[in-house]
């Protein structure tokens, strides 16, 4: 509607400059911010009357006109949100070439807390920057006009942008955990608008975050420094998931695009049919006596067909507006995104025990293949946040979200293609499998919080929240056979027979696996604020009561073949005659009743007093203490003469914290702060079941596990000279004691590993962060990096020939980093923003130094992640007032993921028989490559509207 | 000042907090489920049995599993002679303490399972034989049993899947079913004079323990797959004098993979067994249907009988056994046509050295360059050496008449004791030393060592060995 008129208007802008350019030199200019927050409003419409000229807010909160003729003029500025700014008038003329001007403009959103900030305006990265500077802890803050310029069109992704984060990704090379200052995911909680969501993932507490669209979001909050009104269990930090709220006039916003990932240049999309899975098992339906026949299996979900050149789609809009006077404010917010990614995965698998010749612990590879992951992500988020605002002093809101994904992964391992045990340069038994899994997350939380100020001095705030979590597997199924590859001495081959695999494999298994976890909870927080000694002093206590209940279900049939030799041909699915070796595997008494068949409850109360006040002019105080008790249990379905089915863990943690900001001028501050912590471990940690489902090595669980603490120290010193530069510096330092750190063990069984979280030494981890952001203009640079050193000392296995007592198994003491974290991280943004043209590019880098990716139970094997550097470039362009095209290019290097072996891999090929080497190695160097990931390329387009 | 000393207090009251390690410690408690203790004294046979057990059961009774029976750690389960245990598809013996099953050879024990009977009609499928349908679930030793004491005992159509039993030591992965685990490399794992019927996976996984396994015969062994009496990292001792047929995969193999901390290195020290049709489920080219030895395992092997198995004893170089600890010689192959005796000295990652004690003498049919580090496929012609040297048992026909090869997988009513004039007799090397590392003992040890014989096989023609 005010389309022409805006866009007339420019063009007479425009002009005007072009025509004038030359005849007058007097400047104007100014710079123009929120009174509340300070934030400069970019974009902002400036108007020079009488003469009637036009500019808009730079970058760094400045407008300037240039070639003035000299005179008296009135500037009037207008943005969305904002009341219109008084007028405020300049001269200039002979002997006073410049005339300059401060514009401070009022925001028409109500507002309660002090930094509580509405409108339109509140997703902008300044406003972060401002909340940074004048929060009480340490913390880095994603605005939402961040995220949606980045290349990252979800949580997790974005979250590698914030100072000292790297993420965990999943199969498809997607983000879906952080980890921060090296800390694991298991030491970083995640909340949504402050409240702790249950995870429908199956291994970990906290939910995973490439669940939520990043359009759902108005900030995203890192907080590496607790306060005692924190929930406590949080070590590397607290990641706080800011949805949208309700704006303070209509706003109607809509996007849309599409995508390509390249892998499906090289190759098709592998994709499994979806039709015809039964959500429920065998011994669901008929009951846990029941022998299940192989007829009471599908058999589509292991029918497999291509889908060249899959497009990927996403979808959003949000519409909200404020009723009664202002006083109802209703966002509603929905998005879909279905998206295609792939992988490939080079891989060689140490074998459970290394050699002993040519020396101790000499590595021996068993198996090597080259893993495809297709996978199909469609993901669907609804939320809806209500406020009703009786009065200044009392206000209400609602907040629901439901998120819903379904993902179809098919994986297609050929186990073996040249290296591996009973192989040889010119015979080679390969097992190729498929995996067809369909994985159904879904999340709902309801949150009803108030706020009432009793008096001037005390005032309340609660939240009751309900949450749902649940995660479904139907069906995962997977197919293998036998490939018998036979070499001529000069390595051609000769021939390939596929046949059906007769021996103690399971050819088919089918599994169902589900889980819910349900979250009741009450927070309640009372704020008092007395004048003692004449000066302002803020107590505040509260505390907060969860009841968690868990549940788990886990049943897998494995089907063999009925087949007389090991020479019957493979063809498909149907040419297997299938049957149960043993009528027990048929039956949910042997296959569903399990320690994986449990629910858990768990219990958390907390309290926590803590005190905030200036202690000098400029040295602002808070601390206090904080109390959580946790109470755990878990009953499993299993017999009673079965140890460990059922277990009870209790614990109470005090956890002091004490945080100091000084300011040393109005915009630079040292910060010092302290605080205890703890981290839980999770369900799937604690339960002692052995999880096969892993990609890597199978999982068992470990009742006896306690759980981490840690003291943490924190010094940052922050500038934030300009309204949206800051610099950042700072050290850290953690001393956790039990933590939790998975080993990679030869538990039972000869030839299997598997992967046990045990507690291990005490740990100590520091490091040095610093981010730098800085405007120029229309360019602007962001950048951070941090370091990070820990160190853990755990026994490793050596084997080696001794001289008396032959070969033997011994233990050693070795110290390395924790698992995952690299020492050096960074990333750098170059950004590049023209309002006139409505353009904005951003070109992110991102670096995670050296990790290890796995620990090994051998002295010298770990397996280590080389550097992962990622190039993504992300524009958007104005096309009208209301329309904003926008585009996205990730993975620009095409860089893989690799893992090595501190081990020479010319050492292992002398160790191999015949002319016979492991593959996927590079060529001259001292180690041996273990695993190499390929993402290709991706690109997304599309367009935005905004009302 | 009073917002220093406001400060101050703060600060103290946030470092007495911190000092509060032992004060949240004392707080924190762990507890894991313990099953409860059993009664003990004799074990009563009127009522099904389930759950946690120790005592005796005594002579002449038969009980009956209702659900798996546990031997709880430092509890023994102690079997008179002639006593019966019937079990079904949910039942099993978990052992954390220690069973000892004292049958004799008057009063044998019997493992078995109601109502089933033996089918030992040649050439039957192992989808339709009882024997490979797992119809109990064995003996599952935990880490902890100390001891595992197995005399003239029957196991029969064992091998069912453990399932929800108990934690997973001893579930190792989802459907394991041995017929017997045994998993402490300070525990001891006696067996004689004992046989096992049937299977479905590795007869005896023996993960680690000090062994002793003498005088046995094992028939149908193994299912679409399996060893039979599988040796790996940590396990030492002597396997002698045992008589296998128709096994899924190996009769006897050492590896020393998965050796545990403070485990000695796998040392298994094999001699005077027979293996008829052994391998029935192998593909040539990647496992052995006799004897193996793999992965860093020592021993000696000596004076055994191979007849008719599809792969002849192998020593393995990927991943390499410990060829300079392992000696073997003295050890007899028969084949029945072609296809056997060209994989009397197999392919595909083996190092397994012709000797010349080896009977038929290697020099009869293997060409004078051939590479045994890495024989590749058809390095030889094994024609020559097709029915050669007849064992000339007591009642099997050899060569095997009007059956294909591997039709019998259980003795029946055949006989495989030797005759005068067999090619078996006085071949042996009776210098081998046993490795004995289990007491001797007629209770909680073995009651003989039986030394090597000079007639290869577990018969001696003087009525010594094997006394089935």
């Amino acid at each position: 509607m005010r389309l022409p008129a805006c866009a007339s208007r420019i063009i007479i802008l425009l002009l005007a400059t072009f025509i004038c350019s030359s005849a007058f030199s007097q400047i104007i200019r100014g710079r123009v911010f929120d009174t509340h927050t300070g934030e400069p409003l970019i974009g902002a419409n400036v108007v020079l009357e009488p003469i009637h000229y036009t500019t808009t807010v730079q970058l760094d909160g400045s407008f300037t006109f240039r070639n003035i003729p000299p005179g008296k003029y009135r500037i009037l500025v207008s943005t969305i949100g904002y009341l219109p700014s008084k007028v405020v008038e300049v001269e200039t003329g002979p002997g006073h070439e410049l005339a300059e001007a401060s514009i401070a403009m009022q925001s028409t959103a109500i507002t309660m807390e002090e930094v509580q900030i509405s409108g339109l305006s509140a997703g902008s990265d300044h406003t972060a920057r401002r909340l940074e500077q004048r929060s009480d802890v340490v913390q880095n803050i994603l605005s939402a006009r961040t995220i949606e310029l980045s290349p990252d069109i979800t949580v997790a992704n974005a979250m590698q942008r914030v100072s000292g984060v790297t993420i965990a990704r999943d199969n498809s090379g997607d983000g879906r955990y952080a980890i921060i200052r090296g800390m694991d995911q298991r030491y970083n909680n995640v909340l949504v608008n402050g409240v702790k969501i249950p995870s429908p993932d199956d291994v970990y507490r906290f939910v995973p975050m490439n669940l939520f669209p990043s359009e759902m979001l108005e900030r995203l909050e890192v907080i590496k420094a607790l306060t005692p009104n924190m929930e406590g269990d949080a070590i590397g930090g607290t990641m706080n998931l800011v949805m949208k709220n309700a704006p303070d006039h209509f706003l109607l916003t809509a996007n849309g695009s599409a995508g390509y990932s390249t892998i499906f240049s090289d190759r098709p999309f592998t994709a499994f049919i979806h039709s015809g899975i039964n959500k429920s098992s065998p011994a669901e339906i008929r009951g846990n006596n029941y022998e299940a026949q192989p007829s009471d299996f599908t058999t589509s979900n292991l029918t497999y067909y291509n889908r060249p050149h899959p497009v990927n789609s996403t979808y959003g809009v949000t519409v909200g507006d404020r009723f009664a006077g202002g006083k109802l404010g209703i966002i509603l917010s929905g998005s879909y995104q279905s998206l295609f990614k792939g992988t490939i995965s080079d891989r060689l698998v140490p074998d459970a025990q290394p050699q002993v010749t040519p020396g101790p612990n000499s590595l021996n590879p068993s198996d090597s293949y080259v893993r495809q992951f297709n996978t199909q992500t469609q993901r669907f988020g609804l939320q809806n946040k209500i406020d009703y605002i009786f009065n200044s002093r009392n206000k209400l809101s609602l907040f629901n979200m439901y998120v819903h994904q379904d993902s179809y992964e098919t994986r297609y391992t050929p186990d073996s293609s040249t290296a591996g045990l009973n192989s040889t340069a010119t015979a080679t038994l390969i097992s190729p499998e498929y995996r067809s899994t369909w994985q159904i997350q879904n999340i709902y939380n309801a949150t009803l919080q108030g706020d009432h100020q009793l008096s001037d001095r005390v005032s309340v705030n609660w939240t009751g929240a309900y949450s749902i979590a649940k995660q479904e597997l139907p069906d995962q199924a997977t197919i293998k056979w036998n490939e018998f590859v036979v070499r001529d001495t000069k390595g051609n081959i000769d021939s390939i027979s596929n046949t059906i695999p007769n021996g103690t494999s399971n050819v088919v298994t089918h599994r169902w696996e589900h889980n819910s976890d349900q979250d009741l909870a009450g927070y309640g927080n009372l704020t008092y604020k007395p004048t003692i000694f004449r000066h302002d002093v803020e107590f505040t206590t509260g505390g907060l009561y969860r009841y968690k209940t868990r549940t788990n279900y886990d049943n897998e049939y494995a089907m063999q073949a009925n087949v007389p030799n090991p020479n019957v041909p493979y063809t498909n699915v149907w040419s297997v005659p299938l049957y149960f070796q043993t009528p027990g595997e048929s039956q949910g008494i042997n296959t569903a009743v399990n320690l994986d068949d449990y629910t858990a409850h768990e219990k958390v109360g907390a309290g926590y007093i803590q005190a905030k006040f200036m202690a000098l002019k400029s040295l602002q105080v808070l601390g206090g203490v904080r109390v959580e008790n946790t109470q755990f249990d878990y009953n499993s379905n299993m017999p009673v003469t079965s140890n460990e089915r059922s277990g009870t863990i209790h614990y109470t943690d005090v956890l002091p914290s004490v945080h100091f900001k000084y300011s040393l001028t109005s915009n630079q501050a040292i910060r010092l702060s302290y605080f205890k912590s703890i981290s839980r471990p999770g369900f799937h940690d604690l339960i002692p079941y052995i999880d096969n489902s892993n990609d890597e090595f199978p999982f068992q669980g470990n009742p006896n596990l306690k759980h981490t603490r840690a003291d943490n120290l924190d010094l940052r010193y922050e500038l934030f000279p300009k309204l949206a530069d800051q610099i950042l510096v700072g050290v850290f330092y953690k001393k956790l004691e039990n933590p939790i750190e998975y080993y990679v063990a030869n538990l039972y069984g000869p030839s299997s590993l598997y992967i046990e979280p045990e507690n291990s030494n005490p740990v100590t981890n520091y490091g040095a962060e610093a981010v730098f952001t800085k405007f120029f203009g229309k360019f602007g640079i962001n950048a951070n990096y941090t370091y990070t050193h820990s160190r853990v000392t755990t026994p490793k296995h050596v084997i080696a020939e001794t001289q008396t007592a032959g070969i033997q198994t011994t233990n050693v003491n070795q110290t390395r980093p924790l698992q995952g974290q690299a020492d050096h991280i960074g990333n750098l943004s170059l950004l590049y923003k023209d309002q006139k043209l409505g353009l904005d590019v951003q070109l992110a880098f991102s670096y995670t130094g050296t990790r290890i990716a796995q620990v090994s139970p051998f002295y010298g094997l770990d397996i280590w992640a080389k550097p992962f550097s990622t190039l993504d470039l992300s524009l958007e362009k104005r096309v009208t007032h209301h329309i904003v095209f926008f585009g996205k290019i990730n993975n620009l290097t095409d860089a893989p993921n690799k893992e090595y072996i501190k081990y020479p891999y010319k050492t292992v090929n002398a160790g191999l028989p015949g002319g016979y080497t492991v593959p996927f190695q590079d060529a001259g160097s001292k180690y041996t490559v273990a695993q190499k990931d390929y993402y290709r390329l991706s690109f997304l387009a599309g367009f935005r509207y905004k009302f | 000042m009073n917002r220093i000393v406001l400060a101050l207090a703060l600060i103290l009251l946030a470092a007495t907090f911190s000092g509060c390690n032992k004060w949240a410690e004392d707080k924190s408690n762990i507890y894991a489920y313990k099953a409860p203790p059993p009664p003990g004294g004799a074990i009563p046979a009127n009522t099904p049995l389930c759950g946690s057990i120790k005592g005796v059961m005594q002579t002449g009774n038969t009980y009956v599993l209702g659900c798996t029976i546990n031997v709880p750690a430092g509890d023994t389960l102690f079997l008179e002679p002639g006593v019966t245990i019937d079990a079904d598809s949910n039942s099993g013996i978990l052992v954390h303490g220690s069973l000892i099953s004292l049958g004799t050879q008057a009063q044998p024990n019997v493992f078995t399972v109601a109502g089933v009977t033996k089918n030992n009609a040649p050439n039957l499928p192992i989808t339709q034989d009882p024997a490979h349908i797992g119809l109990w679930k064995g003996i599952m030793c935990d880490t902890s049993c100390p001891r595992l004491i197995l005399k003239w005992t029957h196991i029969d159509f064992a091998g069912a899947a453990y399932g929800n039993v108990d934690g997973p030591s001893v579930e190792q992965s989802s459907g394991t079913s041995f017929n017997i685990l045994f998993q402490n490399p300070n525990g001891i794992f006696v067996m004689e004079d004992s046989w096992v019927y049937g299977g479905t996976d590795d007869c005896m996984r023996i993960s680690n323990g000090k062994i002793h396994v003498f005088r046995n015969t094992f028939e149908k062994c193994g299912g679409s797959g399996g060893d039979c009496v599988n040796s790996k990292g940590g396990t030492v001792g002597t396997v002698a004098y045992n008589f296998f047929i128709g096994t899924a995969y190996n009769g006897q193999k050492a590896s020393n993979k998965g050796q545990p901390v403070g485990a000695p290195q796998t040392n298994i020290v094999m001699y005077n067994s027979t293996f008829v049709n052994g391998g029935t489920q192998i593909q040539a080219g990647t496992r052995a249907g006799g004897i193996d030895y793999e992965q860093g395992a020592e021993g000696a092997f000596f004076n055994n009988a191979f007849i008719n198995c599809r792969v002849g004893y192998r020593v393995v170089n990927n991943p390499l056994a410990d060829t300079a600890h392992l000696t073997y010689g003295n050890n007899y192959q028969w084949a029945d046509s072609l296809v056997i005796a060209d994989q009397f000295f197999t392919w595909g990652g083996v190092c397994t050295k012709p000797m010349p004690t080896d009977i038929p003498n290697p020099s009869l049919y293997l060409p004078a360059n051939f590479y045994y580090p890495d024989p590749q496929q058809n390095a030889y012609d094994g024609t020559s050496v097709v029915q050669y040297d007849n064992p000339r048992f007591l009642n099997y026909p050899l060569p095997v008449q009007g059956q294909p090869l591997f039709a019998y997988t259980a003795i029946g009513n055949f006989d495989f004791h030797l005759t005068p004039g067999s090619s078996l007799i006085g071949k042996g090397n009776n210098n081998i030393t046993p490795l004995t590392v289990v007491p001797i003992d007629p209770i909680y040890g073995a009651t003989e060592v039986t030394l090597p014989g000079v007639d290869l096989g577990c018969y001696q023609i003087n009525g010594t060995g094997n006394q089935h």
